[in-house]
């Protein structure tokens, strides 16, 4: 039996995003976009990123990838469409979330969020 | 004879206020389609989950997605911490069952049931979902099933039962058939999210059994109402009321004398990317819909409340 703490998780490495996503414009943040994202975020990321993205929800410690910081600077400084490409195309332990958040509208809402959380 | 007249004008009218009320619906889509350019979306998730305690609602997850479901009731709470308010009571029901979305709004799926050994064979549509913008205003979701009692042949053979074809007060024995094995229920369900967190939906179900003893009948309507109040992004409390009707044109009964009782379900409801969970206190042992209605003789009014519990998970292809 083997266990996986924090300290053992390794960085996930640099993603490369498709250019067509990168430069995917996404649409006006509103109050009620944010606050839509935010109940997406509670459903579907929390578990695993946290409540403040911190990447300590009650599943990170089970992930051999650390799930990182978004309030890092180096995550807030990417475009847009490369958060839409990371939270729903995903990679690795990383889950497709193209299924379970079908809506473009509430996927550019989490997005919305997740830019709240700097 | 007058009464009878009653109760079918009674369904009559209720037929027609039915379908005056899709027609409306229907037409109200109609309308819009000619002078709105922008297609109206459905609201967003009336529903966490396929499941509402005991009954269906409209929810159907995109196409290609596997559901799995477990549903648990324990024993009745009438016996008190003697048996832990009926979790380690003899009588629990448990409900193993599969479903697949085999294209957009439409579900099949199979289950099978501890009481009886049910293994029923469901199809769920949702014909019309609720939009954002009001152009549809509520969901339409037709849900059917059969169920085959898998029980073993001699519990059939060793059963005597009456049929409607025999002289009053002439109870005889009749030779096996493997259809009576067979149950079905149809449904018809109406829903409505009001706001962010309210959802209500109401139904009629016609269900039919096959093989049923002298005292009950073969046909029963019944009426339904259920709903959630969200009040977290993964938390809601859910209720559901079945009443089964006393319709005495579709009775074989002279008197009822132990007509099914209404079930009342209250469950708190977690809902995660790919689960549901729904814990619940609920009237019914029965978790096959048609059984709950046909059968369950459960008072919720009198310590006739089993705790269970509802859990699915999801996969999506």
């Amino acid at each position: 039996m083997s266990f996986i703490g924090l300290q053992d998780q390794k960085k996930g490495g640099p993603w490369d995003v498709p250019a067509a996503y990168k430069s995917k414009k996404a649409p006006a943040s509103t109050a009620q976009s944010v606050n839509l994202g935010k109940m997406l975020w509670a459903k579907h990321c929390k578990s695993c990123h946290g409540n403040n993205g911190l990447g300590d929800g009650p599943k990170a410690a089970s992930l051999k990838t650390s799930p990182g910081n978004f309030k890092a600077a180096e995550f807030q400084g990417q475009p847009d469409g490369a958060i839409y490409y990371q939270s729903f195309v995903g990679r690795d332990e990383m889950p497709n979330f193209e299924k379970k958040v079908v809506d473009e509208e509430e996927r550019w809402a989490l997005v919305h969020f997740i830019r709240t959380l700097k | 004879m007058l009464t009878k007249l009653a109760d079918m004008k009674r369904i009559i009218s209720l037929i027609f206020l039915l379908v005056g009320f899709l027609t409306f619906a229907w037409a109200q889509e109609e309308t819009v389609e000619e002078t709105v350019v922008e297609k109206d979306k459905p609201v967003r998730s009336p529903f966490e989950s396929g499941y509402l305690i005991d009954q269906q609602t409209s929810v159907i997850k995109v196409p290609k997605t596997l559901e799995f479901v477990i549903q648990h009731k324990f024993g009745t709470v009438e016996n008190g911490r003697s048996d832990l308010w009926g979790i380690y009571a003899p009588g629990a029901n448990i409900r193993l069952g599969l479903n697949y979305v085999v294209a957009k709004n439409l579900q099949a799926g199979w289950g099978i049931t501890k009481k009886n050994m049910y293994n029923d064979f469901n199809l769920k549509w949702t014909l019309l979902e609720q939009t954002r913008q009001n152009t549809i205003p509520v969901s339409v979701t037709l849900y059917g099933n059969v169920a085959i009692d898998s029980r073993s042949k001699k519990i059939f053979e060793e059963q005597q039962y009456w049929h409607s074809s025999d002289p009053d007060g002439v109870h005889t024995l009749h030779e096996y058939r493997w259809s009576q094995r067979l149950s079905y229920f149809s449904q018809l369900i109406i829903g409505r999210k009001f706001g962010e967190k309210l959802s209500l939906q109401a139904g009629a179900s016609f269900s039919h059994y096959n093989l049923v003893d002298h005292t009950g009948d073969h046909d029963k309507i019944a009426a339904h109402l259920g709903g959630r109040f969200k009040f977290s992004p993964q938390s809601s409390l859910l209720f559901n009321f079945d009443l089964p009707l006393k319709i005495k044109n579709i009775s074989e009964q002279r008197e009822w004398t132990n007509h099914p009782k209404e079930n009342l379900a209250l469950g708190w409801e977690i809902s995660t990317s790919t689960h549901a969970f729904q814990i619940y206190i609920s009237a019914a042992d029965g978790i096959v819909p048609q059984d709950m209605v046909m059968f369950n003789q459960n008072d919720w009014k009198n310590k006739g409340l089993c705790m269970g519990f509802v859990i699915t998970r999801l996969w999506n292809f």
